[in-house]
Protein backbone atom coordinates (compact mmCIF):
# COMPACT_ATOMS: atom_id res chain seq x y z
CA UNK A 1 0.00 0.00 0.00
CA UNK A 2 3.24 2.18 -0.40
CA UNK A 3 3.05 2.94 3.25
CA UNK A 4 6.15 4.40 3.60
CA UNK A 5 6.24 6.87 1.76
CA UNK A 6 2.86 8.26 3.14
CA UNK A 7 3.60 7.49 6.37
CA UNK A 8 6.83 10.22 6.26
CA UNK A 9 4.58 12.72 4.51
CA UNK A 10 2.23 12.19 7.55
CA UNK A 11 4.71 12.38 9.89
CA UNK A 12 5.41 15.80 8.14
CA UNK A 13 1.77 17.26 8.24
CA UNK A 14 1.68 16.27 11.67
CA UNK A 15 4.15 18.24 12.52
CA UNK A 16 3.49 21.24 10.45
CA UNK A 17 0.21 20.84 12.17
CA UNK A 18 1.66 20.48 15.62
CA UNK A 19 3.72 23.27 14.71
CA UNK A 20 0.84 25.45 13.75
CA UNK A 21 -0.73 24.54 17.02
CA UNK A 22 1.84 24.83 19.21
CA UNK A 23 2.27 28.58 17.49
CA UNK A 24 -1.53 28.97 18.34
CA UNK A 25 -0.91 28.28 21.55
CA UNK A 26 1.88 30.70 22.17
CA UNK A 27 -0.15 33.08 20.64
CA UNK A 28 -2.98 32.61 22.15
CA UNK A 29 -1.99 34.52 25.40
CA UNK A 30 -3.48 32.41 28.27
CA UNK A 31 -2.72 35.46 30.55
CA UNK A 32 -5.96 38.04 29.13
CA UNK A 33 -7.90 34.83 28.08
CA UNK A 34 -7.61 36.06 24.33
CA UNK A 35 -8.05 33.58 22.23
CA UNK A 36 -7.76 33.52 17.70
CA UNK A 37 -10.23 31.85 16.31
CA UNK A 38 -11.05 33.17 12.79
CA UNK A 39 -14.31 32.38 11.56
CA UNK A 40 -15.45 28.81 9.17
CA UNK A 41 -15.18 28.67 5.85
CA UNK A 42 -18.24 26.92 5.58
CA UNK A 43 -21.55 28.35 6.14
CA UNK A 44 -24.55 27.36 8.59
CA UNK A 45 -26.16 24.48 7.43
CA UNK A 46 -29.36 24.44 6.70
CA UNK A 47 -32.19 24.46 9.40
CA UNK A 48 -30.00 26.03 11.89
CA UNK A 49 -30.94 29.30 13.92
CA UNK A 50 -32.54 31.72 11.61
CA UNK A 51 -30.99 33.98 14.60
CA UNK A 52 -27.22 32.95 13.45
CA UNK A 53 -27.83 34.35 10.22
CA UNK A 54 -28.60 37.73 11.05
CA UNK A 55 -26.58 40.57 9.05
CA UNK A 56 -24.92 42.02 12.43
CA UNK A 57 -22.81 44.20 12.40
CA UNK A 58 -20.44 43.04 15.29
CA UNK A 59 -18.51 46.40 15.55
CA UNK A 60 -21.04 48.20 16.74
CA UNK A 61 -23.04 45.58 19.27
CA UNK A 62 -22.47 46.29 22.87
CA UNK A 63 -21.42 43.80 25.30
CA UNK A 64 -24.47 43.03 26.94
CA UNK A 65 -25.78 42.32 23.37
CA UNK A 66 -22.91 40.22 22.58
CA UNK A 67 -23.55 38.23 25.65
CA UNK A 68 -27.24 37.71 25.24
CA UNK A 69 -26.00 36.46 21.60
CA UNK A 70 -23.39 34.06 22.76
CA UNK A 71 -26.34 32.72 25.39
CA UNK A 72 -29.09 32.45 23.10
CA UNK A 73 -26.87 31.10 20.19
CA UNK A 74 -23.91 29.06 21.24
CA UNK A 75 -25.40 27.80 24.76
CA UNK A 76 -28.19 25.43 22.82
CA UNK A 77 -25.15 23.76 22.23
CA UNK A 78 -23.57 22.45 25.51
CA UNK A 79 -24.92 18.91 25.52
CA UNK A 80 -23.52 18.34 21.98
CA UNK A 81 -19.76 19.28 23.09
CA UNK A 82 -20.08 17.47 26.41
CA UNK A 83 -20.72 14.59 24.56
CA UNK A 84 -17.67 15.53 22.48
CA UNK A 85 -15.67 16.18 25.06
CA UNK A 86 -16.10 12.26 26.66
CA UNK A 87 -14.75 11.08 23.91
CA UNK A 88 -11.51 13.44 24.03
CA UNK A 89 -11.44 13.24 28.07
CA UNK A 90 -12.64 10.10 29.01
CA UNK A 91 -14.01 10.37 31.75
CA UNK A 92 -17.23 12.81 32.91
CA UNK A 93 -15.14 16.05 35.46
CA UNK A 94 -12.39 16.41 32.73
CA UNK A 95 -14.97 16.72 29.96
CA UNK A 96 -17.04 18.97 31.74
CA UNK A 97 -13.90 21.31 32.72
CA UNK A 98 -12.89 20.78 28.88
CA UNK A 99 -16.72 22.22 27.83
CA UNK A 100 -16.38 24.63 30.19
CA UNK A 101 -12.72 26.11 29.26
CA UNK A 102 -14.00 25.88 25.58
CA UNK A 103 -17.38 28.04 26.09
CA UNK A 104 -15.10 30.49 27.79
CA UNK A 105 -12.09 30.81 25.12
CA UNK A 106 -15.56 31.02 23.08
CA UNK A 107 -17.30 34.05 24.39
CA UNK A 108 -13.76 35.59 24.74
CA UNK A 109 -13.17 35.27 20.85
CA UNK A 110 -16.88 35.48 19.97
CA UNK A 111 -16.21 38.89 18.32
CA UNK A 112 -14.51 37.34 15.54
CA UNK A 113 -16.98 34.65 14.79
CA UNK A 114 -18.97 35.88 11.90
CA UNK A 115 -22.79 35.52 12.47
CA UNK A 116 -23.87 33.17 9.19
CA UNK A 117 -21.09 31.03 9.25
CA UNK A 118 -21.18 27.78 10.75
CA UNK A 119 -21.31 28.28 14.61
CA UNK A 120 -21.70 24.65 16.00
CA UNK A 121 -18.27 23.84 13.82
CA UNK A 122 -16.58 26.74 15.29
CA UNK A 123 -17.40 25.71 18.57
CA UNK A 124 -16.32 22.31 17.88
CA UNK A 125 -13.27 23.47 16.46
CA UNK A 126 -12.60 25.46 19.55
CA UNK A 127 -13.07 22.29 22.04
CA UNK A 128 -10.57 20.44 19.78
CA UNK A 129 -8.23 22.89 20.23
CA UNK A 130 -8.73 23.07 23.28
CA UNK A 131 -8.18 19.71 24.05
CA UNK A 132 -5.19 19.36 22.18
CA UNK A 133 -3.51 22.72 23.78
CA UNK A 134 -4.67 21.29 27.71
CA UNK A 135 -5.17 17.39 27.70
CA UNK A 136 -3.63 15.73 25.50
CA UNK A 137 0.25 14.75 25.89
CA UNK A 138 0.25 11.66 24.18
CA UNK A 139 2.27 10.99 21.12
CA UNK A 140 0.63 12.05 17.87
CA UNK A 141 0.90 8.45 16.17
CA UNK A 142 1.94 8.24 11.95
CA UNK A 143 -1.16 7.84 10.19
CA UNK A 144 -1.49 6.37 7.00
CA UNK A 145 -1.81 9.45 4.37
CA UNK A 146 -4.78 8.73 1.60
CA UNK A 147 -3.77 10.53 -1.70
CA UNK A 148 -7.39 10.79 -2.67
CA UNK A 149 -9.03 13.86 -3.06
CA UNK A 150 -12.40 15.23 -3.77
CA UNK A 151 -12.57 16.64 -7.40
CA UNK A 152 -16.08 17.30 -7.51
CA UNK A 153 -17.89 19.61 -5.24
CA UNK A 154 -21.07 19.07 -6.55
CA UNK A 155 -22.36 16.93 -2.95
CA UNK A 156 -25.28 15.20 -2.57
CA UNK A 157 -26.51 13.45 -0.12
CA UNK A 158 -26.68 9.28 -0.38
CA UNK A 159 -30.68 9.05 -0.95
CA UNK A 160 -32.24 7.19 1.78
CA UNK A 161 -31.29 3.78 1.04
CA UNK A 162 -34.21 1.40 1.30
CA UNK A 163 -32.46 -1.44 3.23
CA UNK A 164 -33.30 -4.85 2.24
CA UNK A 165 -35.10 -5.73 5.64
CA UNK A 166 -32.98 -8.94 5.30
CA UNK A 167 -30.22 -7.42 7.54
CA UNK A 168 -27.32 -9.85 8.08
CA UNK A 169 -26.13 -11.63 11.40
CA UNK A 170 -23.13 -9.58 11.33
CA UNK A 171 -25.48 -6.37 11.67
CA UNK A 172 -28.10 -7.65 13.56
CA UNK A 173 -25.68 -8.78 16.24
CA UNK A 174 -23.94 -5.33 16.14
CA UNK A 175 -27.25 -3.61 16.71
CA UNK A 176 -27.63 -6.30 19.91
CA UNK A 177 -24.59 -4.47 21.52
CA UNK A 178 -24.61 -2.15 24.32
CA UNK A 179 -23.77 1.09 24.30
CA UNK A 180 -20.62 0.47 26.62
CA UNK A 181 -19.06 -2.14 24.12
CA UNK A 182 -19.72 0.76 21.35
CA UNK A 183 -18.29 3.54 23.50
CA UNK A 184 -14.95 1.15 24.53
CA UNK A 185 -14.62 0.31 20.89
CA UNK A 186 -14.70 4.03 20.07
CA UNK A 187 -12.21 4.90 22.55
CA UNK A 188 -10.00 1.92 21.41
CA UNK A 189 -9.26 3.22 18.52
CA UNK A 190 -6.47 6.06 17.86
CA UNK A 191 -7.54 9.56 19.20
CA UNK A 192 -7.69 11.51 15.54
CA UNK A 193 -9.39 8.70 13.99
CA UNK A 194 -12.09 8.29 17.35
CA UNK A 195 -12.71 11.65 16.89
CA UNK A 196 -12.81 12.01 13.10
CA UNK A 197 -15.75 9.02 13.33
CA UNK A 198 -17.44 10.78 16.18
CA UNK A 199 -17.42 14.21 14.13
CA UNK A 200 -19.04 12.05 11.11
CA UNK A 201 -21.10 10.12 12.37
CA UNK A 202 -22.50 12.00 15.38
CA UNK A 203 -22.95 15.02 14.39
CA UNK A 204 -23.00 14.59 10.96
CA UNK A 205 -20.74 17.39 9.88
CA UNK A 206 -19.12 17.16 6.17
CA UNK A 207 -15.34 16.18 5.55
CA UNK A 208 -14.72 20.10 4.91
CA UNK A 209 -16.14 21.26 8.43
CA UNK A 210 -14.32 18.14 9.60
CA UNK A 211 -11.32 19.39 8.04
CA UNK A 212 -11.64 22.58 9.33
CA UNK A 213 -12.59 21.60 13.33
CA UNK A 214 -9.50 19.31 13.07
CA UNK A 215 -7.34 21.93 11.14
CA UNK A 216 -6.04 19.40 8.56
CA UNK A 217 -6.57 18.70 5.27
CA UNK A 218 -9.54 16.81 3.51
CA UNK A 219 -7.12 13.81 2.49
CA UNK A 220 -6.60 13.88 6.21
CA UNK A 221 -9.63 13.39 7.25
CA UNK A 222 -10.94 10.90 4.58
CA UNK A 223 -8.09 8.32 6.20
CA UNK A 224 -8.50 9.02 9.02
CA UNK A 225 -11.82 8.17 8.62
CA UNK A 226 -11.70 5.60 6.70
CA UNK A 227 -8.91 3.51 8.85
CA UNK A 228 -11.09 4.57 12.22
CA UNK A 229 -14.43 3.08 10.33
CA UNK A 230 -12.52 -0.03 9.78
CA UNK A 231 -11.13 -0.18 13.33
CA UNK A 232 -14.13 0.41 15.16
CA UNK A 233 -16.21 -2.12 12.66
CA UNK A 234 -13.41 -5.07 13.53
CA UNK A 235 -13.75 -4.22 17.16
CA UNK A 236 -17.21 -4.35 17.32
CA UNK A 237 -17.39 -7.78 15.62
CA UNK A 238 -14.73 -9.06 18.09
CA UNK A 239 -17.09 -8.02 21.15
CA UNK A 240 -20.01 -9.45 19.17
CA UNK A 241 -17.93 -12.86 19.00
CA UNK A 242 -17.14 -12.49 22.64
CA UNK A 243 -20.39 -11.89 23.93
CA UNK A 244 -21.49 -14.91 21.58
CA UNK A 245 -23.90 -12.84 19.03
CA UNK A 246 -23.54 -14.51 15.95
CA UNK A 247 -20.97 -12.80 13.00
CA UNK A 248 -20.05 -14.31 9.58
CA UNK A 249 -16.81 -15.23 10.67
CA UNK A 250 -17.77 -16.86 13.36
CA UNK A 251 -20.59 -18.54 10.96
CA UNK A 252 -17.81 -19.14 8.67
CA UNK A 253 -15.98 -20.50 11.13
CA UNK A 254 -18.34 -23.38 12.40
CA UNK A 255 -19.40 -24.01 8.73
CA UNK A 256 -22.50 -22.53 8.85
CA UNK A 257 -24.03 -24.60 11.41
CA UNK A 258 -25.92 -21.90 12.79
CA UNK A 259 -26.78 -18.92 10.92
CA UNK A 260 -29.79 -20.85 9.43
CA UNK A 261 -31.22 -22.00 13.18
CA UNK A 262 -34.64 -19.32 12.05
CA UNK A 263 -35.19 -22.13 9.87
CA UNK B 1 -18.75 -7.63 -1.38
CA UNK B 2 -15.18 -9.95 -1.68
CA UNK B 3 -16.00 -10.78 -5.00
CA UNK B 4 -18.34 -7.96 -6.32
CA UNK B 5 -15.86 -5.71 -8.36
CA UNK B 6 -18.34 -3.24 -9.24
CA UNK B 7 -17.66 -0.18 -7.24
CA UNK B 8 -13.54 -0.99 -7.01
CA UNK B 9 -11.00 -3.44 -7.46
CA UNK B 10 -10.03 -4.49 -4.25
CA UNK B 11 -11.73 -4.24 -0.67
CA UNK B 12 -10.66 -1.59 0.86
CA UNK B 13 -11.45 0.67 -2.41
CA UNK B 14 -15.31 -0.91 -2.46
CA UNK B 15 -15.80 -0.12 1.24
CA UNK B 16 -14.19 3.55 1.25
CA UNK B 17 -16.49 4.28 -1.68
CA UNK B 18 -19.30 3.12 0.21
CA UNK B 19 -18.23 4.76 3.17
CA UNK B 20 -17.98 8.36 0.85
CA UNK B 21 -21.41 7.35 -0.41
CA UNK B 22 -22.99 7.29 3.15
CA UNK B 23 -21.27 10.20 3.91
CA UNK B 24 -22.79 12.23 1.04
CA UNK B 25 -19.48 13.51 -0.09
CA UNK B 26 -20.10 11.48 -3.65
CA UNK B 27 -20.73 13.38 -6.85
CA UNK B 28 -23.79 12.90 -8.44
CA UNK B 29 -22.86 10.52 -10.77
CA UNK B 30 -20.81 8.84 -8.66
CA UNK B 31 -24.21 8.68 -6.51
CA UNK B 32 -26.34 7.68 -8.95
CA UNK B 33 -24.25 4.91 -9.95
CA UNK B 34 -23.64 3.62 -6.52
CA UNK B 35 -27.27 3.98 -5.39
CA UNK B 36 -28.01 1.57 -8.81
CA UNK B 37 -25.55 -0.97 -7.99
CA UNK B 38 -26.83 -1.19 -4.21
CA UNK B 39 -30.47 -2.18 -5.42
CA UNK B 40 -28.86 -4.72 -7.79
CA UNK B 41 -26.43 -6.24 -5.61
CA UNK B 42 -27.47 -8.66 -2.44
CA UNK B 43 -23.71 -8.80 -1.47
CA UNK B 44 -22.62 -4.81 -1.45
CA UNK B 45 -26.45 -4.05 0.00
CA UNK B 46 -25.50 -6.49 2.68
CA UNK B 47 -22.32 -4.17 3.45
CA UNK B 48 -24.24 -0.84 3.06
CA UNK B 49 -26.06 -1.86 6.00
CA UNK B 50 -23.92 -2.99 8.13
CA UNK B 51 -22.26 0.16 7.87
CA UNK B 52 -25.63 2.21 8.48
CA UNK B 53 -25.94 -0.36 11.66
CA UNK B 54 -22.71 0.84 12.81
CA UNK B 55 -24.05 4.56 12.46
CA UNK B 56 -26.57 4.19 14.20
CA UNK B 57 -24.90 2.64 17.18
CA UNK B 58 -22.51 4.97 17.55
CA UNK B 59 -24.85 7.94 17.44
CA UNK B 60 -26.79 5.74 20.06
CA UNK B 61 -24.32 5.54 22.13
CA UNK B 62 -22.57 7.91 22.34
CA UNK B 63 -24.89 11.22 23.00
CA UNK B 64 -24.59 11.95 26.57
CA UNK B 65 -26.40 14.97 28.30
CA UNK B 66 -24.21 17.49 29.81
CA UNK B 67 -24.75 17.99 33.56
CA UNK B 68 -27.15 20.50 34.85
CA UNK B 69 -24.67 22.28 36.83
CA UNK B 70 -22.54 22.48 33.43
CA UNK B 71 -24.93 25.17 31.74
CA UNK B 72 -25.04 27.48 35.26
CA UNK B 73 -21.26 26.99 36.17
CA UNK B 74 -20.07 28.27 31.89
CA UNK B 75 -22.67 30.96 32.23
CA UNK B 76 -21.39 32.20 35.76
CA UNK B 77 -18.24 31.74 34.48
CA UNK B 78 -18.35 34.39 31.14
CA UNK B 79 -20.72 36.32 33.15
CA UNK B 80 -17.14 37.19 34.98
CA UNK B 81 -15.28 37.83 32.14
CA UNK B 82 -15.14 41.28 30.11
CA UNK B 83 -16.02 40.81 26.65
CA UNK B 84 -12.75 40.92 24.65
CA UNK B 85 -12.33 42.77 21.42
CA UNK B 86 -13.01 46.33 22.32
Amino acid sequence: MGTQASVSEQLAADFQLNVTLEQRRRSAAPSNGRVDFPPMNTTAPAGSSSTENNQLDVSAESDADRKARFERDAMQYVDQLYSAAMRMARNPSDAEDLVQEAYTKAFSAFHQYKPGTNLKAWLYRILTNTYINLYRKRQREPLQSHSDTIEDWQLAKAAEHTSSGLRSAEAEALDHLPDSDIKNALQSIPEEFRLAVYFSDVEGFAYKEISEIMNTPIGTVMSRLHRGRKLLRDLLSEYALERGLGTPAAVEGVKGTKQESAK
Amino acid sequence: MKDCEELGDCPDARIEKLYDYLDGELSHKDLVEIKAHLDSCAECAKEYDLECVIREVVKRSCTEKAPTSLKDNILERIGQLKTAGH
